[in-house]
């Protein structure tokens, strides 16, 4: 080997160079600078300072706010310059009304985030600001704030609130700019739509030291701007969610849904009883918080999506598609007469109306509400057949709307009566129930409402929504449309039999009825395995030179339709009608 | 297995700089709120490690030299399936680096760094072989390791991997201008971006090979090759995504990007600065929780010590890391045979090249690499690579008295 000596030496005065470079590099950094380097550790002089981003705002379609931000004085905390720890746990204890053992939890939760600033209490009153202002200078790790904090103007289902995150939710999100202090949609369109809503956080590199002077450890990039969420126009009418929400009956239990027939724009959605999502952003303490969510009334059901309930009479008009489709019956066939009921086999299954109705076609069937005309057309299907209609009519399917955790309803198979009621239960006798909407078919009063929206609108069955547009983009949003299973001549015979129901003598929605609108609509009084009263369902649709809006009126335990729920209807077509002229 | 033999000082420096970095580790996750400690269990997992190491040690020394020389290709061979396969493994943060066995991770391009250099060392060991062969074979058997470690992506280790194969290729005695042609292409590529500094450059090199008597054809071929590469670069350079330019270019620059790893140097620099001379204390330092823990007891760990220990820790901690690296020197440079003196020096400069990068990166006087610092970051593919690592020259250094 060539060189061996020049070789050799190689790696020595290597290693060598590289040590001296390093201990020199050192020195420079401990014992030269050091005092320098300690003052700036202790006050934390080079530091990230996140930025907040502005949540976009929910406005209805007017422009009207809904759900806005306002300001909010919120106390943090670092842990890492706590001198005290019991004293600062008793200070804000004591001032702010919240257990010791939540703030230790909060400084356990984040004891390795020892220098982020973490928030305590959010929306501090400005008289309390002022009056523990002086204390706090005591504390070096306490500090304010001036952030904001979500308003909501009235009490909805729709909008959903914000929280905290927590630490799941923050392990999953911290790569796309949120902070461990960051407010998350949690229910309703805030979380549908959060993305959209919450925009991006930026920070601000600070190096500077008590004189203010640059430390100039970083020569740029020393600020990323935060991206602000973006403000939503939704299909709601403040006007008439608003009106519709004071004439709900007082202490009932139900939900109201209005939309535009033409494209599934939501105008007013209603469930009660409701509470008011404000609650949230004001430290709501545990106990508070379990008498809500104890309340056997359920305020924070959102009964149009999430609830399920037997549709009752408000089914009959699928049955009479599939009997017309189907070609089982036309518009005059009559099946077997109501005598107060039908005999079938070895049961006698009853019509709601003792008296009898007689033979009736389809259209005075659905006018009057005869439950026998339905139980004699359930018997010509298989329960299988009965079950792919509905979902093709979008019944016991979700419909897709812009919320999150909207329910699908539920339909019946012969494998799950055979599961849950033995081997020898008859489907025909569980068919029959179905006919009529009652038995084991539930569905959320959102889908009723769509469905006739959809009879009203020429069979176009349109997704219901409530995303409008954004501020920013001015651009529609796109939604799915599907087509009703029905040809345009049986649909039109529906249409018609629904008009009576309102407009004639006889019709079971009479109480539905506006002068110089045309009202088609539809009853239907669901019995419920409670043993209580019935459900009162009306759902329909009002026509002026064309048809505009569809509804779903419905009431827990309220009794009939007819007399419940009808009446409900008249009175917001009647506005309605008054508002659109006004405007 | 003759214990005389065993270098028991090396080992010794092995065992304190392994203790070392418990102790680190242990300060580096705890956090201190008041008057309370929280530690987080990193320290005992790197305990487990630094006892399988030795264990692995152990069975190292007592195998027979043609057993390990025979484990060479296959182990080669494994390895390269592994950094295959890691590719299509799901990233952790924007790399393909681990392969997950249940509780345990392992990192292929550790192993890759290791079994590369004694293939290498013993290819280019066989006499009667001439510098050209020499040159190609080490670049046929280190080149596909590169490439798949790049693709990960991890520039730290690639880089480790070259720096190493150049050391090996000095030390076999190739003539300076291969090294030079060696060195060539990168230089291209770093000067490609300017014409005129290009020109300077290729000149002094065209100088520079001349003076050496290599052939006017080998010449014309160098100068072709670079100039060829002086185009290239930028159509690859615009060809790269945006993110994976400023990858690069952080790489280059970490100030371009002070959240990310500019920002970590400087808090490094800050708390190595703030320890002063003595140090604020075992647990008592606060620099530390500043950032993401992981960093803390992994790169960055040489600042919990500088903090916690100050100047006169990072002296004792240099000293044993130069008293070891000295001696394994002075160890190989004794070696006779030359697949042993070459695999010797290949394995001292990526220990040496480790050190240096990762405690120059917590300095602030190289820029970040993600290269964890030996025996001492927590990590068990490196601590146990590099330990097996020594082991291997441990062995050499014995087995030498039997060729003397």
């Amino acid at each position: 080997m060539p060189n061996n000596k020049l070789l050799s030496k190689i790696p020595f005065y290597g290693i060598a160079l590289i040590f001296i470079i390093l201990i020199v590099s050192l020195f420079k950094l401990q014992v030269v600078q050091g005092e320098d380097y300690k003052q700036i550790a202790e006050e934390n002089y080079v530091r990230i300072k996140n930025i907040q981003p502005v949540r976009g705002e929910i406005l209805d379609r007017e422009y009207r706010p809904i759900a806005i931000n306002k300001p909010s004085y919120n106390l943090y905390i670092i842990l890492g310059k706590i001198r005290e720890k019991d004293k600062v746990i008793d200070f804000v204890s004591r001032n702010f009304a919240i257990e010791k053992e939540k703030i230790k939890e909060t400084i356990y939760q984040n004891r390795f985030r020892l220098y982020q600033e973490i928030r305590l209490v959010q929306n501090i009153d400005y008289e309390k600001l002022i009056a523990i202002s002086e204390q706090l200078n005591y504390f070096s790790s306490l500090f304010f704030k001036t952030e904001t904090r979500r308003e909501y103007l009235y009490p909805n289902h729709f909008t959903g609130y914000v929280g905290r995150i927590d630490e799941q939710e923050f392990s999953k999100l911290k790569d796309k700019g949120y902070s461990i202090n960051s407010m998350l949609g949690k229910s309703g369109l805030e979380k549908y739509y959060e993305e959209m809503l919450a925009g991006k956080s930026g920070y601000e590199i600070l190096q500077v030291d008590a004189a203010g002077n640059n430390l100039q450890f970083f020569k740029h990039n020393l600020e990323k701007k935060p991206e602000n969420g973006e403000s939503l126009i939704l299909t709601i009418d403040n006007e008439l969610q608003e009106y519709i929400s004071s004439i709900f009956p007082g202490k009932a239990k139900g939900c109201i849904v209005v939309s535009d027939i033409k494209n599934g724009e939501i105008l007013a959605y209603i469930s009660k009883p409701d509470f008011d999502q404000n609650i949230f952003g004001n430290n709501l303490s545990t106990d508070d918080w379990n008498k809500i969510l104890q309340d056997p009334s359920k305020p924070m059901l959102d009964r149009v999506i999430h609830g399920t309930y037997p549709p009752g009479s408000v089914y009959k008009p699928v049955m009479a598609f599939l009997g017309l489709e189907e070609n089982v019956i036309d518009k005059k066939t009559k099946l077997t007469k109501c005598d107060g009921g039908m005999q079938f086999g070895d049961r006698y299954f009853k019509c709601w109306w003792e008296k009898g109705h007689g033979r009736l076609n389809v259209v005075d069937a659905i006018k009057q509400s005869c439950d026998v005309f339905f139980y004699d057309l359930s018997t010509r299907f298989t329960l299988e057949q009965i079950n792919n209609y509905t979902k093709k009519n979008k019944l016991c399917v979700r419909t897709g709307i812009d919320l999150p955790g909207e329910r699908a309803g539920f339909f019946p198979t012969k494998d799950w009566y055979k599961q849950n009621y033995g081997r020898y239960i008859s489907i025909t006798g569980q068919k029959v129930n179905i006919a009529i909407g009652q038995g084991e078919v539930l569905v959320t009063p959102l889908q009723i409402c769509s469905f006739y929206a959809a009879i009203g609108n020429d069979g176009i069955w349109k997704q219901p929504h409530f995303l409008l547009k954004t501020v920013e983009h001015q651009k529609n949003t796109t939604f799915k449309q599907e087509y009703l299973p029905v040809n345009r001549e049986h649909l039109e015979l529906i249409q018609k039999s629904l008009y009576k129901v309102v407009n004639e003598q006889y019709g079971t929605g009479t109480a539905a009825g506006v002068y110089g609108v045309k009202v088609y609509g539809k009853t239907g009084s669901a019995e419920n395995h409670m043993g209580k009263e019935t459900h009162a369902w009306f759902t329909g649709y009002a026509e002026w030179e064309e048809p505009e809006i569809a509804f779903v009126v419905f009431l827990e335990n309220a009794g009939h339709g007819g007399s419940a729920a009808a009446p409900l209807a008249r009175k917001i077509v009647k506005f309605y009608d008054w508002m659109m002229k006004e405007r | 297995m003759d214990i005389k033999k065993i270098d028991w000082i090396i080992f010794l420096l092995l065992i304190l700089l392994m203790i070392s970095g418990v102790i680190a580790i242990y300060s580096a996750s705890t956090s201190k709120i008041g008057d309370e400690f929280l530690t987080w269990n990193f320290y005992l997992k790197q305990l487990i490690w630094v006892f399988i190491s030795l264990l692995f040690l152990f069975v190292l020394l007592k195998l027979p030299m043609p057993v390990i020389d025979l484990m060479i290709i296959p182990v080669y061979i494994i390895t390269i399936i592994f950094l295959i396969l890691v590719l299509f493994l799901p990233e952790i943060k924007g790399s393909h680096r681990w392969i997950f066995l249940g509780p345990v991770n392992f990192q292929p391009s550790e192993l890759a760094k290791l079994v590369t250099i004694l293939f290498v060392a013993k290819l280019i060991s066989k006499p009667y072989i001439t510098e050209w062969q020499i040159l190609l074979r080490s670049f046929a058997v280190v080149l596909l390791p590169v490439i798949l470690i790049l693709l990960e992506p991890d520039l730290g280790t690639a880089l480790t991997l070259m720096i190493s194969l150049f050391a090996m290729l000095l030390f076999s005695g190739l003539p300076v201008f291969f090294l030079i042609l060696i060195i060539s292409p990168v230089l291209s590529i770093i000067t490609s971006f300017s014409l005129p500094v290009f020109l300077i450059y290729i000149l002094i090199l065209l100088f520079l090979l001349y003076k050496t008597r290599l052939s006017l054809v080998a010449i014309g071929f160098a100068g072709v090759l670079n100039a060829f590469i002086f185009f290239i670069t930028p159509v690859i350079w615009n060809g790269l995504k945006t993110y994976q330019q400023n990858r690069i270019l952080s790489f280059i620059d970490p100030m371009r990007d002070p959240l990310g790893a500019g920002y970590q140097i400087i808090q490094s620099k800050i708390a190595i600065g703030s320890g002063n001379i003595f140090g604020k204390g075992f647990l008592m330092g606060t620099q530390k929780n500043l950032n993401f823990l992981p960093e803390h007891h992994t790169d960055f760990i040489f600042s919990v010590i500088g903090e916690e220990f100050g100047f006169f820790g990072c002296l004792i901690i240099l000293v044993l890391f130069f008293v070891f690296l000295m001696r394994m020197m002075k160890g190989i440079n004794k070696l006779k045979r030359p697949g042993m003196k070459y695999a010797g020096m290949g394995i001292l400069s990526y220990l040496t090249f480790q050190v240096f990068v990762n405690i120059g990166m917590n300095i602030g006087i190289v820029p970040t690499t993600g290269i964890p610092l030996p025996f001492i970051s927590y990590g068990g593919s490196n601590l146990l690579i590099n330990v097996i690592s020594v082991g291997i020259i441990l062995k050499y250094l014995k087995e030498r008295s039997i060729f003397e």
